[in-house]
Protein backbone atom coordinates (compact mmCIF):
# COMPACT_ATOMS: atom_id res chain seq x y z
CA UNK A 1 0.00 0.00 0.00
CA UNK A 2 0.96 3.39 -0.64
CA UNK A 3 1.92 6.32 2.06
CA UNK A 4 -0.49 9.35 1.77
CA UNK A 5 1.41 10.69 4.74
CA UNK A 6 4.71 10.16 6.18
CA UNK A 7 6.39 11.37 8.86
CA UNK A 8 10.35 11.00 9.18
CA UNK A 9 11.90 11.48 12.73
CA UNK A 10 9.84 14.65 13.50
CA UNK A 11 9.90 16.65 16.77
CA UNK A 12 8.15 20.27 17.16
CA UNK A 13 8.85 22.56 20.51
CA UNK A 14 6.88 24.51 21.66
CA UNK A 15 8.16 28.32 23.02
CA UNK A 16 7.21 28.74 26.75
CA UNK A 17 8.05 31.38 28.41
CA UNK A 18 8.32 31.34 32.31
CA UNK A 19 7.52 34.22 34.61
CA UNK A 20 10.70 35.68 34.89
CA UNK A 21 10.34 35.50 31.03
CA UNK A 22 12.85 32.84 30.04
CA UNK A 23 12.16 31.08 27.12
CA UNK A 24 12.12 27.31 27.46
CA UNK A 25 11.25 24.42 24.91
CA UNK A 26 8.31 22.15 25.29
CA UNK A 27 8.66 19.09 23.43
CA UNK A 28 4.61 18.91 21.80
CA UNK A 29 5.82 16.00 19.47
CA UNK A 30 8.96 14.19 19.54
CA UNK A 31 11.25 12.26 17.26
CA UNK A 32 7.61 11.19 15.28
CA UNK A 33 7.99 8.20 12.54
CA UNK A 34 4.28 7.19 11.28
CA UNK A 35 3.34 6.11 8.22
CA UNK A 36 -0.08 6.66 6.87
CA UNK A 37 -1.28 4.31 4.54
CA UNK A 38 -3.81 5.50 1.21
CA UNK A 39 -7.17 4.25 2.34
CA UNK A 40 -6.91 3.63 6.00
CA UNK A 41 -8.46 4.29 8.92
CA UNK A 42 -5.96 5.53 11.86
CA UNK A 43 -6.85 6.02 15.06
CA UNK A 44 -4.51 8.69 17.54
CA UNK A 45 -5.22 8.25 21.17
CA UNK A 46 -3.44 9.69 24.21
CA UNK A 47 -4.91 11.54 27.48
CA UNK A 48 -5.01 15.26 27.24
CA UNK A 49 -1.55 16.96 26.69
CA UNK A 50 -0.01 14.23 24.86
CA UNK A 51 0.59 15.73 21.66
CA UNK A 52 -1.72 14.61 19.52
CA UNK A 53 -3.18 17.62 18.80
CA UNK A 54 0.32 19.07 17.99
CA UNK A 55 1.08 16.17 15.30
CA UNK A 56 -2.80 16.49 13.72
CA UNK A 57 -1.45 20.38 13.09
CA UNK A 58 2.07 18.86 11.51
CA UNK A 59 -0.25 16.70 9.24
CA UNK A 60 -1.68 20.02 7.07
CA UNK A 61 1.30 22.16 7.83
CA UNK A 62 -0.44 24.39 10.18
CA UNK A 63 2.48 23.27 12.29
CA UNK A 64 5.69 22.93 10.72
CA UNK A 65 8.76 20.77 12.36
CA UNK A 66 11.24 23.31 13.06
CA UNK A 67 14.52 23.27 11.25
CA UNK A 68 16.48 20.29 11.21
CA UNK A 69 13.50 18.14 13.63
CA UNK A 70 12.14 15.73 11.14
CA UNK A 71 9.93 15.83 7.52
CA UNK A 72 6.60 16.03 6.78
CA UNK A 73 5.22 14.37 3.28
CA UNK A 74 2.01 14.08 1.98
CA UNK A 75 2.15 12.66 -0.99
CA UNK A 76 5.57 13.28 -1.35
CA UNK A 77 5.47 17.26 -0.92
CA UNK A 78 7.50 18.91 1.94
CA UNK A 79 4.97 20.85 4.04
CA UNK A 80 8.67 22.79 4.99
CA UNK A 81 8.30 24.07 1.62
CA UNK A 82 5.82 27.55 1.24
CA UNK A 83 5.11 26.62 -2.18
CA UNK A 84 3.41 23.31 -1.08
CA UNK A 85 1.59 24.34 1.35
CA UNK A 86 -1.69 24.96 -0.38
CA UNK A 87 -1.68 21.93 -1.91
CA UNK A 88 -1.14 19.87 1.54
CA UNK A 89 -3.78 22.01 2.74
CA UNK A 90 -5.99 20.62 -0.15
CA UNK A 91 -4.92 16.94 0.31
CA UNK A 92 -5.68 16.74 4.17
CA UNK A 93 -8.84 18.65 5.31
CA UNK A 94 -9.10 18.92 8.52
CA UNK A 95 -12.32 19.08 11.18
CA UNK A 96 -11.48 20.74 14.80
CA UNK A 97 -12.46 20.21 18.63
CA UNK A 98 -15.21 22.89 18.84
CA UNK A 99 -17.77 23.06 16.06
CA UNK A 100 -18.78 26.90 16.70
CA UNK A 101 -15.47 28.07 16.05
CA UNK A 102 -15.00 26.73 13.06
CA UNK A 103 -17.80 28.20 11.19
CA UNK A 104 -17.07 30.62 8.90
CA UNK A 105 -20.25 31.86 7.78
CA UNK A 106 -24.11 32.27 9.44
CA UNK A 107 -25.58 30.15 6.44
CA UNK A 108 -24.63 26.51 6.52
CA UNK A 109 -24.34 25.99 2.82
CA UNK A 110 -22.37 29.41 2.85
CA UNK A 111 -19.88 27.62 5.55
CA UNK A 112 -19.54 24.93 3.25
CA UNK A 113 -18.79 26.54 0.37
CA UNK A 114 -15.88 28.82 2.13
CA UNK A 115 -13.41 25.56 1.24
CA UNK A 116 -13.87 25.72 -2.57
CA UNK A 117 -14.27 29.55 -2.74
CA UNK A 118 -10.63 29.78 -1.75
CA UNK A 119 -9.31 27.56 -4.39
CA UNK A 120 -11.53 29.62 -6.81
CA UNK A 121 -13.98 27.11 -8.11
CA UNK A 122 -16.27 28.57 -10.68
CA UNK A 123 -19.94 29.07 -9.17
CA UNK A 124 -21.68 26.25 -10.57
CA UNK A 125 -19.09 23.87 -9.66
CA UNK A 126 -19.23 25.10 -6.10
CA UNK A 127 -22.86 24.58 -5.47
CA UNK A 128 -22.36 21.15 -6.65
CA UNK A 129 -19.62 20.31 -4.32
CA UNK A 130 -21.64 22.02 -1.44
CA UNK A 131 -24.91 19.85 -2.32
CA UNK A 132 -22.90 16.88 -2.89
CA UNK A 133 -20.83 17.17 0.71
CA UNK A 134 -23.53 17.90 2.36
CA UNK A 135 -25.54 15.02 1.09
CA UNK A 136 -22.26 12.93 1.89
CA UNK A 137 -22.76 14.13 6.07
CA UNK A 138 -26.57 13.82 5.65
CA UNK A 139 -27.59 17.34 6.09
CA UNK A 140 -28.60 18.37 2.98
CA UNK A 141 -32.01 19.33 4.20
CA UNK A 142 -30.37 22.01 6.83
CA UNK A 143 -28.32 24.13 3.71
CA UNK A 144 -30.36 27.06 3.71
CA UNK A 145 -30.49 27.55 7.81
CA UNK A 146 -28.07 29.39 10.15
CA UNK A 147 -25.87 26.62 12.27
CA UNK A 148 -26.71 28.44 15.84
CA UNK A 149 -29.72 26.07 16.18
CA UNK A 150 -28.70 23.03 15.16
CA UNK A 151 -26.71 19.87 17.72
CA UNK A 152 -23.37 19.50 18.50
CA UNK A 153 -22.93 16.54 15.99
CA UNK A 154 -25.08 18.44 13.37
CA UNK A 155 -22.51 21.26 13.01
CA UNK A 156 -19.46 19.09 13.61
CA UNK A 157 -21.19 17.29 9.84
CA UNK A 158 -21.09 20.79 8.43
CA UNK A 159 -17.67 21.05 9.71
CA UNK A 160 -16.63 17.70 8.06
CA UNK A 161 -19.14 18.67 4.79
CA UNK A 162 -16.49 22.11 4.74
CA UNK A 163 -13.68 19.80 4.20
CA UNK A 164 -14.82 17.43 2.16
CA UNK A 165 -16.08 20.30 -0.31
CA UNK A 166 -12.27 21.02 -0.49
CA UNK A 167 -11.82 16.89 -2.05
CA UNK A 168 -8.98 16.24 0.20
CA UNK A 169 -7.78 12.48 0.33
CA UNK A 170 -7.14 12.72 4.04
CA UNK A 171 -9.92 14.03 6.76
CA UNK A 172 -8.13 14.39 9.99
CA UNK A 173 -10.82 14.94 12.94
CA UNK A 174 -8.59 16.28 15.40
CA UNK A 175 -10.78 15.47 18.56
CA UNK A 176 -14.01 16.25 17.07
CA UNK A 177 -16.27 14.27 18.62
CA UNK A 178 -14.70 15.63 22.14
CA UNK A 179 -17.31 18.36 22.95
CA UNK A 180 -20.33 16.13 21.76
CA UNK A 181 -22.56 14.22 23.57
CA UNK A 182 -23.10 10.12 22.35
CA UNK A 183 -25.38 10.75 19.87
CA UNK A 184 -23.49 13.51 18.11
CA UNK A 185 -20.13 11.53 18.55
CA UNK A 186 -22.28 8.32 16.82
CA UNK A 187 -23.31 10.45 14.35
CA UNK A 188 -19.90 11.84 13.22
CA UNK A 189 -18.20 8.22 13.78
CA UNK A 190 -21.00 7.14 11.56
CA UNK A 191 -19.89 10.00 8.78
CA UNK A 192 -16.19 8.98 9.18
CA UNK A 193 -16.60 5.40 8.74
CA UNK A 194 -18.86 5.78 5.69
CA UNK A 195 -16.34 8.03 4.27
CA UNK A 196 -13.51 5.67 4.86
CA UNK A 197 -15.35 2.85 3.59
CA UNK A 198 -15.74 5.12 -0.06
CA UNK A 199 -11.98 5.10 0.18
CA UNK A 200 -11.03 8.62 2.04
CA UNK A 201 -8.02 8.30 4.56
CA UNK A 202 -9.62 8.89 7.96
CA UNK A 203 -7.03 10.27 10.86
CA UNK A 204 -9.13 9.81 14.16
CA UNK A 205 -8.19 11.44 17.33
CA UNK A 206 -9.47 10.91 20.28
CA UNK A 207 -9.20 10.02 24.21
CA UNK A 208 -12.06 7.72 23.59
CA UNK A 209 -11.04 4.23 23.12
CA UNK A 210 -14.72 2.80 22.22
CA UNK A 211 -14.07 5.35 18.58
CA UNK A 212 -11.56 2.87 18.20
CA UNK A 213 -12.87 -0.18 17.96
CA UNK A 214 -13.10 -0.24 14.20
CA UNK A 215 -10.27 1.56 13.25
CA UNK A 216 -7.66 -0.55 10.73
CA UNK A 217 -4.19 1.16 12.74
CA UNK A 218 -4.59 2.70 16.61
CA UNK A 219 -1.47 5.16 17.92
CA UNK A 220 -0.88 5.34 21.24
CA UNK A 221 0.76 8.34 22.45
CA UNK A 222 2.64 9.75 25.33
CA UNK A 223 3.89 12.92 26.07
CA UNK A 224 4.44 13.32 22.35
CA UNK A 225 6.43 9.79 21.74
CA UNK A 226 4.29 7.30 19.76
CA UNK A 227 4.13 4.18 22.69
CA UNK A 228 2.39 1.84 21.13
CA UNK A 229 0.96 1.17 17.52
CA UNK A 230 -0.73 -1.77 15.90
CA UNK A 231 -4.40 -2.85 15.26
CA UNK A 232 -6.73 -2.41 17.85
CA UNK A 233 -6.82 -6.08 19.42
CA UNK A 234 -2.65 -5.76 19.57
CA UNK A 235 -3.25 -2.79 21.29
CA UNK A 236 -6.16 -3.97 23.46
CA UNK A 237 -3.97 -7.24 24.49
CA UNK A 238 -1.22 -4.95 25.70
CA UNK A 239 -3.17 -3.74 28.80
CA UNK A 240 -0.19 -2.16 30.20
CA UNK A 241 0.69 -0.16 27.53
CA UNK A 242 -2.94 1.71 27.72
CA UNK A 243 -3.05 1.95 31.61
CA UNK A 244 -0.02 2.95 31.73
CA UNK A 245 -0.59 6.40 29.95
CA UNK A 246 -3.68 6.83 31.69
CA UNK A 247 -6.40 5.64 28.45
CA UNK A 248 -9.04 2.91 29.43
CA UNK A 249 -9.82 -0.13 27.34
CA UNK A 250 -13.56 0.47 26.45
CA UNK A 251 -15.37 -1.46 29.13
CA UNK A 252 -16.93 -4.57 26.82
CA UNK A 253 -12.93 -5.67 25.72
CA UNK A 254 -12.43 -4.90 29.54
CA UNK A 255 -14.80 -6.98 30.98
CA UNK A 256 -14.05 -9.78 28.63
CA UNK A 257 -10.47 -9.66 28.92
CA UNK A 258 -10.83 -10.02 32.53
CA UNK A 259 -13.38 -12.93 32.58
CA UNK A 260 -10.84 -14.71 29.85
CA UNK A 261 -7.82 -14.21 32.06
CA UNK A 262 -10.25 -15.59 35.14
CA UNK A 263 -10.34 -19.27 33.20
CA UNK A 264 -13.80 -18.39 31.90
CA UNK A 265 -14.65 -19.39 28.60
CA UNK A 266 -14.80 -15.79 26.64
CA UNK A 267 -13.50 -14.45 23.56
CA UNK A 268 -11.26 -12.10 25.29
CA UNK A 269 -11.29 -9.92 22.35
CA UNK A 270 -14.92 -9.26 22.02
CA UNK A 271 -16.19 -5.87 21.46
CA UNK A 272 -20.03 -6.42 21.42
CA UNK A 273 -21.36 -5.60 24.38
CA UNK A 274 -24.82 -7.72 23.33
CA UNK A 275 -22.58 -11.08 22.67
CA UNK A 276 -20.65 -10.89 25.40
CA UNK A 277 -23.63 -10.49 27.32
CA UNK A 278 -25.46 -13.29 25.99
CA UNK A 279 -22.18 -15.66 26.41
CA UNK A 280 -21.72 -14.47 30.38
CA UNK A 281 -25.72 -15.37 30.44
CA UNK A 282 -25.22 -18.88 29.04
CA UNK A 283 -21.71 -18.93 31.89
CA UNK A 284 -24.04 -18.34 34.52
CA UNK A 285 -26.54 -21.05 33.94
CA UNK A 286 -23.92 -23.71 33.02
CA UNK A 287 -22.42 -23.30 36.57
CA UNK B 1 -29.62 36.64 30.23
CA UNK B 2 -29.17 36.99 26.71
CA UNK B 3 -30.74 33.86 24.87
CA UNK B 4 -33.37 35.94 23.12
CA UNK B 5 -31.48 38.51 21.32
CA UNK B 6 -32.20 38.34 18.01
CA UNK B 7 -29.40 40.45 15.92
CA UNK B 8 -30.46 42.80 13.06
CA UNK B 9 -34.14 43.43 12.32
CA UNK B 10 -34.64 41.07 9.39
CA UNK B 11 -38.55 40.27 8.82
CA UNK B 12 -38.15 36.96 7.77
CA UNK B 13 -41.16 36.45 4.83
CA UNK B 14 -41.63 36.39 1.51
CA UNK B 15 -42.21 39.24 -0.78
CA UNK B 16 -41.57 41.76 -3.69
CA UNK B 17 -39.22 43.67 -1.58
CA UNK B 18 -37.74 40.64 0.56
CA UNK B 19 -36.65 39.32 -3.49
CA UNK B 20 -34.74 42.26 -4.48
CA UNK B 21 -31.21 42.27 -4.91
CA UNK B 22 -29.45 43.86 -1.90
CA UNK B 23 -27.06 45.98 -4.10
CA UNK B 24 -29.92 47.32 -5.97
CA UNK B 25 -31.92 47.99 -2.58
CA UNK B 26 -28.91 49.92 -0.93
CA UNK B 27 -28.37 52.28 -3.87
CA UNK B 28 -32.54 52.89 -3.54
CA UNK B 29 -32.15 52.97 0.02
CA UNK B 30 -29.59 55.76 -0.35
CA UNK B 31 -31.52 57.87 -2.92
CA UNK B 32 -34.46 57.65 -0.96
CA UNK B 33 -32.11 59.42 1.86
CA UNK B 34 -30.80 62.04 -0.32
CA UNK B 35 -34.04 62.44 -1.93
CA UNK B 36 -35.82 63.16 0.99
CA UNK B 37 -33.81 66.46 1.86
CA UNK B 38 -35.29 68.31 -1.69
CA UNK B 39 -38.70 67.76 0.15
CA UNK B 40 -39.71 70.85 1.04
CA UNK B 41 -43.70 71.16 0.96
CA UNK B 42 -46.30 69.78 1.88
CA UNK B 43 -48.20 68.63 -1.45
CA UNK B 44 -44.89 66.76 -1.86
CA UNK B 45 -45.05 64.96 1.08
CA UNK B 46 -48.62 64.15 0.36
CA UNK B 47 -46.84 61.74 -2.38
CA UNK B 48 -44.41 60.69 -0.67
CA UNK B 49 -46.79 59.06 1.57
CA UNK B 50 -48.33 57.22 -1.28
CA UNK B 51 -45.04 56.02 -1.84
CA UNK B 52 -44.24 54.59 0.96
CA UNK B 53 -47.58 52.80 1.31
CA UNK B 54 -46.74 51.38 -1.94
CA UNK B 55 -42.88 50.24 -0.59
CA UNK B 56 -44.73 48.82 2.72
CA UNK B 57 -46.86 47.19 0.67
CA UNK B 58 -44.24 45.79 -1.45
CA UNK B 59 -42.08 44.65 1.70
CA UNK B 60 -45.21 42.38 3.59
CA UNK B 61 -43.44 43.79 6.68
CA UNK B 62 -46.85 44.88 9.08
CA UNK B 63 -46.41 48.68 9.83
CA UNK B 64 -45.85 47.53 13.59
CA UNK B 65 -41.99 46.25 12.98
CA UNK B 66 -41.57 49.47 10.69
CA UNK B 67 -42.66 52.13 13.33
CA UNK B 68 -40.65 49.83 16.21
CA UNK B 69 -37.79 51.49 14.38
CA UNK B 70 -38.86 54.92 15.05
CA UNK B 71 -38.25 54.29 19.40
CA UNK B 72 -34.83 55.05 18.47
CA UNK B 73 -34.87 58.74 17.25
CA UNK B 74 -38.47 59.11 19.35
CA UNK B 75 -36.41 61.79 21.77
CA UNK B 76 -34.73 63.42 18.99
CA UNK B 77 -37.67 63.84 17.44
CA UNK B 78 -39.29 65.39 20.36
CA UNK B 79 -36.63 67.62 20.64
CA UNK B 80 -36.62 69.34 17.31
CA UNK B 81 -40.39 69.33 17.10
CA UNK B 82 -40.57 71.62 19.84
CA UNK B 83 -37.53 73.52 19.27
CA UNK B 84 -39.05 74.58 15.85
CA UNK B 85 -42.36 75.57 17.43
CA UNK B 86 -40.74 77.90 19.81
CA UNK B 87 -37.44 78.99 18.14
CA UNK B 88 -39.12 80.19 14.75
CA UNK B 89 -40.34 83.47 14.97
CA UNK B 90 -41.33 84.59 11.01
CA UNK B 91 -45.17 84.70 10.25
CA UNK B 92 -48.32 84.91 12.39
CA UNK B 93 -48.30 85.29 16.08
CA UNK B 94 -50.89 82.56 16.76
CA UNK B 95 -50.13 82.43 20.53
CA UNK B 96 -47.49 83.66 23.49
CA UNK B 97 -47.16 83.15 27.20
CA UNK B 98 -44.21 84.58 29.26
CA UNK B 99 -41.51 84.13 26.72
CA UNK B 100 -42.92 81.63 24.85
CA UNK B 101 -44.29 82.02 21.30
CA UNK B 102 -45.55 80.39 18.56
CA UNK B 103 -46.13 81.45 14.89
CA UNK B 104 -47.52 79.77 12.19
CA UNK B 105 -44.24 79.46 10.37
CA UNK B 106 -42.69 77.43 13.46
CA UNK B 107 -45.50 75.41 13.38
CA UNK B 108 -45.11 74.65 9.25
CA UNK B 109 -41.37 74.04 9.88
CA UNK B 110 -42.27 71.66 13.18
CA UNK B 111 -44.76 69.75 10.98
CA UNK B 112 -42.47 68.63 7.97
CA UNK B 113 -39.33 68.64 10.42
CA UNK B 114 -41.54 65.90 11.92
CA UNK B 115 -42.47 64.19 8.51
CA UNK B 116 -38.89 64.06 7.01
CA UNK B 117 -37.32 62.18 9.93
CA UNK B 118 -40.29 59.96 10.67
CA UNK B 119 -40.21 58.93 7.19
CA UNK B 120 -36.42 59.13 6.42
CA UNK B 121 -36.33 56.21 9.18
CA UNK B 122 -39.28 54.60 8.30
CA UNK B 123 -37.86 54.30 4.90
CA UNK B 124 -34.57 53.11 5.77
CA UNK B 125 -35.92 50.40 8.21
CA UNK B 126 -37.15 48.65 4.89
CA UNK B 127 -34.13 48.14 3.97
CA UNK B 128 -32.63 46.24 7.23
CA UNK B 129 -36.32 44.83 8.02
CA UNK B 130 -36.31 42.77 4.35
CA UNK B 131 -32.16 42.09 3.74
CA UNK B 132 -30.59 39.47 5.97
CA UNK B 133 -27.19 40.61 7.33
CA UNK B 134 -25.90 38.33 5.24
CA UNK B 135 -26.97 39.68 1.85
CA UNK B 136 -25.97 43.42 3.39
CA UNK B 137 -22.23 42.48 3.65
CA UNK B 138 -22.51 40.76 0.11
CA UNK B 139 -23.92 43.46 -1.46
CA UNK B 140 -21.96 45.55 0.71
CA UNK B 141 -18.44 43.97 -0.66
CA UNK B 142 -20.11 44.09 -3.90
CA UNK B 143 -20.66 47.93 -4.05
CA UNK B 144 -17.00 48.75 -2.85
CA UNK B 145 -15.39 46.33 -5.40
CA UNK B 146 -13.83 49.80 -7.15
CA UNK B 147 -12.20 50.61 -3.88
CA UNK B 148 -9.65 47.48 -4.54
CA UNK B 149 -7.93 49.90 -7.54
CA UNK B 150 -6.78 51.84 -4.61
CA UNK B 151 -5.52 49.13 -2.78
CA UNK B 152 -8.76 49.15 0.18
CA UNK B 153 -9.09 45.19 1.34
CA UNK B 154 -12.62 45.46 0.13
CA UNK B 155 -13.02 41.36 0.15
CA UNK B 156 -11.42 41.28 3.99
CA UNK B 157 -13.49 43.97 5.34
CA UNK B 158 -16.52 42.28 4.35
CA UNK B 159 -15.11 38.90 5.76
CA UNK B 160 -14.62 40.56 9.10
CA UNK B 161 -18.29 42.11 9.04
CA UNK B 162 -19.83 38.70 8.44
CA UNK B 163 -17.78 36.68 11.04
CA UNK B 164 -18.64 39.48 13.35
CA UNK B 165 -21.80 38.65 11.73
CA UNK B 166 -21.67 34.34 12.94
CA UNK B 167 -19.91 34.65 15.83
CA UNK B 168 -22.12 36.76 17.73
CA UNK B 169 -24.48 34.23 19.06
CA UNK B 170 -21.95 32.07 20.40
CA UNK B 171 -20.09 35.09 22.43
CA UNK B 172 -24.10 35.93 23.86
CA UNK B 173 -23.79 32.16 24.41
CA UNK B 174 -20.20 32.47 26.21
CA UNK B 175 -21.39 35.70 28.13
CA UNK B 176 -24.23 34.06 29.62
CA UNK B 177 -22.05 31.22 30.63
CA UNK B 178 -19.53 33.39 31.99
CA UNK B 179 -22.47 35.19 34.16
CA UNK B 180 -23.58 32.21 35.63
CA UNK B 181 -20.98 30.81 36.25
CA UNK B 182 -19.93 34.06 38.25
CA UNK B 183 -23.40 34.45 40.09
CA UNK B 184 -22.15 30.67 41.18
CA UNK B 185 -19.09 31.61 42.70
CA UNK B 186 -21.26 34.72 44.78
CA UNK B 187 -20.65 37.57 42.33
CA UNK B 188 -23.10 40.46 42.78
CA UNK B 189 -24.02 42.20 39.69
CA UNK B 190 -27.67 43.74 40.95
CA UNK B 191 -26.99 46.11 43.96
CA UNK B 192 -24.40 49.04 44.51
CA UNK B 193 -23.74 52.67 42.83
CA UNK B 194 -23.04 52.40 39.23
CA UNK B 195 -19.20 52.53 39.63
CA UNK B 196 -19.44 49.34 42.20
CA UNK B 197 -21.51 47.57 39.48
CA UNK B 198 -19.68 48.82 36.60
CA UNK B 199 -16.79 46.76 38.20
CA UNK B 200 -18.63 44.00 38.63
CA UNK B 201 -18.65 43.46 35.04
CA UNK B 202 -14.73 42.91 35.24
CA UNK B 203 -14.74 39.45 36.05
CA UNK B 204 -17.34 38.63 33.01
CA UNK B 205 -15.11 41.27 30.63
CA UNK B 206 -11.58 39.39 31.38
CA UNK B 207 -12.70 35.66 30.53
CA UNK B 208 -14.94 36.50 27.98
CA UNK B 209 -11.66 38.41 25.99
CA UNK B 210 -9.60 35.34 26.67
CA UNK B 211 -11.75 33.13 25.18
CA UNK B 212 -12.45 35.31 22.29
CA UNK B 213 -8.51 35.38 21.60
CA UNK B 214 -8.85 31.26 21.75
CA UNK B 215 -11.74 31.28 19.52
CA UNK B 216 -10.13 33.69 17.10
CA UNK B 217 -6.80 31.53 16.93
CA UNK B 218 -8.75 28.27 16.60
CA UNK B 219 -11.11 30.10 13.84
CA UNK B 220 -7.23 31.25 12.07
CA UNK B 221 -6.36 27.90 11.77
CA UNK B 222 -9.58 26.44 10.69
CA UNK B 223 -9.77 28.83 8.10
CA UNK B 224 -6.14 28.07 6.89
CA UNK B 225 -7.28 24.25 6.66
CA UNK B 226 -10.02 25.34 4.56
CA UNK B 227 -7.14 26.94 2.20
CA UNK B 228 -7.47 30.33 2.92
CA UNK B 229 -5.09 32.98 1.88
CA UNK B 230 -4.14 30.62 -1.06
CA UNK B 231 -2.46 32.11 -4.51
CA UNK B 232 -5.44 31.97 -6.41
CA UNK B 233 -8.32 34.33 -6.66
CA UNK B 234 -11.39 34.21 -4.76
CA UNK B 235 -14.31 32.83 -6.34
CA UNK B 236 -18.14 33.34 -4.47
CA UNK B 237 -20.79 30.49 -4.45
CA UNK B 238 -23.43 33.18 -4.21
CA UNK B 239 -24.35 35.12 -7.65
CA UNK B 240 -26.20 38.35 -7.62
CA UNK B 241 -28.62 38.96 -10.18
CA UNK B 242 -30.73 41.55 -11.41
CA UNK B 243 -34.53 40.84 -11.89
CA UNK B 244 -37.13 42.06 -13.21
CA UNK B 245 -38.37 43.60 -9.92
CA UNK B 246 -34.86 45.47 -9.39
CA UNK B 247 -35.82 47.30 -12.67
CA UNK B 248 -38.93 48.21 -11.93
CA UNK B 249 -38.42 49.68 -8.45
CA UNK B 250 -35.34 51.36 -9.98
CA UNK B 251 -37.49 53.11 -12.78
CA UNK B 252 -40.65 53.96 -10.00
CA UNK B 253 -38.01 55.51 -7.36
CA UNK B 254 -36.15 57.48 -10.49
CA UNK B 255 -39.49 58.93 -11.47
CA UNK B 256 -40.67 59.63 -8.34
CA UNK B 257 -37.23 61.00 -7.24
CA UNK B 258 -36.71 62.85 -10.59
CA UNK B 259 -40.12 64.84 -10.21
CA UNK B 260 -39.25 66.29 -6.67
CA UNK B 261 -35.54 67.54 -7.78
CA UNK B 262 -36.78 69.00 -10.58
CA UNK B 263 -39.71 70.67 -8.58
CA UNK B 264 -37.41 71.57 -6.10
CA UNK B 265 -34.76 72.98 -8.70
CA UNK B 266 -37.51 74.73 -10.51
CA UNK B 267 -39.57 76.22 -7.57
CA UNK B 268 -38.61 79.78 -9.01
CA UNK B 269 -40.92 79.80 -12.33
CA UNK B 270 -43.16 76.67 -11.13
CA UNK B 271 -44.16 78.11 -7.54
CA UNK B 272 -46.37 81.23 -8.55
CA UNK B 273 -48.31 78.76 -10.88
CA UNK B 274 -48.51 76.02 -8.73
CA UNK B 275 -48.82 77.35 -5.54
CA UNK B 276 -50.33 74.74 -3.66
CA UNK B 277 -47.31 72.14 -4.69
CA UNK B 278 -45.18 74.93 -2.59
CA UNK B 279 -47.30 74.95 0.25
Amino acid sequence: MENIISLDNVSYYYKVYDESGKRTFHAGVKNVTLDIQKGSFVALVGHNGCGKSTLAKLLNGLLIPQQGKGKVLVNGLDTADDKNLFEVRKTVGMVFQNPDNQMVASIVEEDVAFGPENLGIPQKEIVERVTKSLQKVGMLEYAKRTPTRLSGGQKQRIAIAGALAIQPQVLVLDESTAMLDPMGRKEVLNVAHQLNKEGMTVVLITHFMEEVLDADVVVVMNNGEIVAKGTPMQIFDNADVVDKVGLRLPRTVELAARLHAQGFDVDRHCTDARLLGEKICQLLQKN
Amino acid sequence: MFRDVTFGQYYPTRSFMHSMDARVKILLNILYLVGIFFITSFAVYGFLTVLLVVMIACSRVPLKSILRSLRGILFLLLLTVILNIFLNTSGKLLWQWWIFSIYDQGLYSAAKLFLRLVYLVMGASLLTLTTTPVDLTHAIESLLKPLKLIRVPVHELALIMSLTLSFIPSLMEETDRIIRAQKARGANFDTGGLIKRAKAFVPILIPLLVSSFRRAEELANAMSSRCYGGPVKRTSMRVMRIGWRDVVATLVMLIFWGGVITLYAMSGTLSPMVPWLYF
